[in-house]
């Protein structure tokens, strides 16, 4: 037997193994997604395919039928902590994303099980909103319906999450340990806190003279619109009208970005907010607080 | 892990599968350009209905030798046609089991892309299923394809054929299982003859 045959053996079994803990997700009015059985009765699935106040039900490999409900989501890295009732599937066998290079070979898998391959292209996708080293991207297809699904390594396991929600151009993956951090928050508190500043924003370019003056290398910031008066951004001393141009050293260049840089794990967190108030630079030092639960 | 040594140790073999495909390839040219076909025996090529079209067809073997293909019989239904020619000195295609293909494994095509001719693509076999509920199964390949690989090889990594490419569909290659195509050969000349 040849190398590569070899390889082709090992590909289809890495693929049969790991589609054992595939579900798939029933959370949009359109195509279903796919999910994966990440532990006992949690599965994680990403979260543009979850519509808000929706039943969401999962189709099990072997047929079943079963009820979820949303136990967490963190729309920032596009992931939704499901949690399943009923016995499920075997839980994921997931790889330590530490061994992971680019130019490694994976595949991508949909429900039935539907395989994809291709390579890892890069491990730390920033481009400008995603946390240092927690998304990869995949030089694969992610076909229909393949959002939400495993991305695994030539043995099976896990190394990421597959997402066509967090870049328009590239195809990603949220790395394995980016996902069960999350899937640990749901754990221990039952859910994943949503931080939360209490500021409504919009973007707006900085004048080229205030930028030389003091350097900035962003051609925008936002700016501070609304304001609530019981929230921690308040609490911090920020106003109406204060330009917010980074924190903790992210530049934050649009509303989106403070989604990015806020992640769930800075909730109760100190973080360093470098703002222009009448166009002087001041820093403020703001208690990430969390979003209040809806009614 | 053996899976990720033995490609240094030993250089993957898919040059070796591409000439062995190359061999039983043919071209079958007709009024809507070139396009594919199997070399099923030494007087034999199975290829696509659509490729087929009229009664007598040119064709032009792997060792660029040209040769004229009668049409013995072509299902529009199943999209398979099978083609008669003067007998040729050239060992047939090998074939695999189709029902024993899985879903991750490698697998490459071999056929004329936009006339570029004898052109490998390679990739995984995506899933074994219709394409629409209710359907046919197809073999579907994560297999870049164009016109001109119709009626060409999807085949494993022995070079063995597991099914014909017939149709791209959101990016897809669909190729038609080769046990189903043995089954339509067989009842084809069973009848025929």
């Amino acid at each position: 037997m040849t190398a590569v045959m070899e390889l082709s053996n090992a590909l289809a079994g890495a693929v049969a193994r790991a589609s054992g803990s595939v579900f798939a997700v029933h959370g949009r009015r359109r195509l279903p997604s796919t999910g994966v059985q990440w532990r006992a009765g949690l599965v994680v699935t990403a979260n543009h395919t979850v519509e808000p106040d929706r039943e969401v039900t999962l189709t099990a490999p072997d047929g079943r039928t079963l009820s979820a409900r949303v136990a967490g989501r963190d729309p920032g890295l596009d992931i939704a902590v499901l949690r399943a009732e009923g016995d499920t599937v075997p839980a994921a066998d997931v790889a330590d994303d530490g061994d992971l290079r680019v130019g490694h070979l994976v595949l991508a898998l949909g429900v039935g099980p539907r395989a994809s391959a291709g390579i890892i292209s890069a491990l730390d996708v920033r481009g400008g909103r995603q946390p240092a080293g927690e998304v990869l991207a995949v030089d694969l297809t992610l076909y229909p319906g393949f959002s939400g699904g495993p991305l695994i390594d030539v043995r099976g396991r896990v190394v990421g999450i597959t997402t066509s929600g967090v870049s328009r151009h590239l195809q990603c993956a949220i790395r394995a340990g980016a996902v069960g951090r999350l899937v640990e928050q749901v754990v221990r508190g039952g859910r994943i806190p949503r931080a939360y500043l209490g500021v409504g924003t919009q973007a707006v370019e900085l004048p080229e003279p205030l930028r030389d003056r003091l350097s900035l290398a962003q051609r925008t910031a936002v700016i501070v619109l609304n304001i609530k008066s019981d929230g921690p951004a308040a609490a911090a001393g920020v106003v109406i009208g204060d330009l917010i141009v980074s924190i903790d050293g992210h530049a934050i260049t649009e509303p989106e970005d403070l989604v990015a840089v806020l992640r769930p794990d800075r909730v109760g967190q100190v973080v360093a907010m470098s703002i222009l108030r009448g166009g002087e630079p001041r820093e403020l030092r703001v208690t990430v607080g969390e979003r209040p639960q809806r009614a | 892990m053996s899976v990720l040594s033995a490609p240094e140790a030993l250089p993957p073999h898919l040059a070796e599968v591409a000439d062995r495909l190359r061999q039983v390839t043919v071209e079958i040219y007709s009024t809507r350009g070139c396009a594919a076909g199997i070399l099923w025996a030494p007087d034999l090529i199975v290829t696509n209905a659509h490729v087929a079209r009229g009664p007598r067809v040119l064709v032009r073997l792997a060792d660029e030798r040209r040769v004229e293909a009668d049409l013995v019989t072509a299902d529009r239904r199943v999209d398979l046609a099978v083609l008669r020619m003067p007998r040729c000195e050239v060992a047939p295609a090998a074939l695999a089991d189709s029902d024993a293909v899985r879903v991750g494994a490698l697998v490459v095509a071999l056929g004329h892309p936009l006339g570029l001719r004898r052109t490998l693509t390679a990739g995984v076999v995506h899933a074994i299923a219709p394409a629409l509920p209710g359907g046919r199964r197809w073999i579907q390949a994560d297999v870049r394809l164009a016109p001109g690989n119709s009626g060409g090889p999807l085949a494993d990594t022995a070079g063995q054929v597991i099914g014909i490419n017939t149709m791209i569909a959101g990016g897809l290659a669909l190729a038609i299982p080769i046990n189903d195509v043995r089954r339509f050969v067989a009842s084809t000349l069973a009848t025929v003859t």
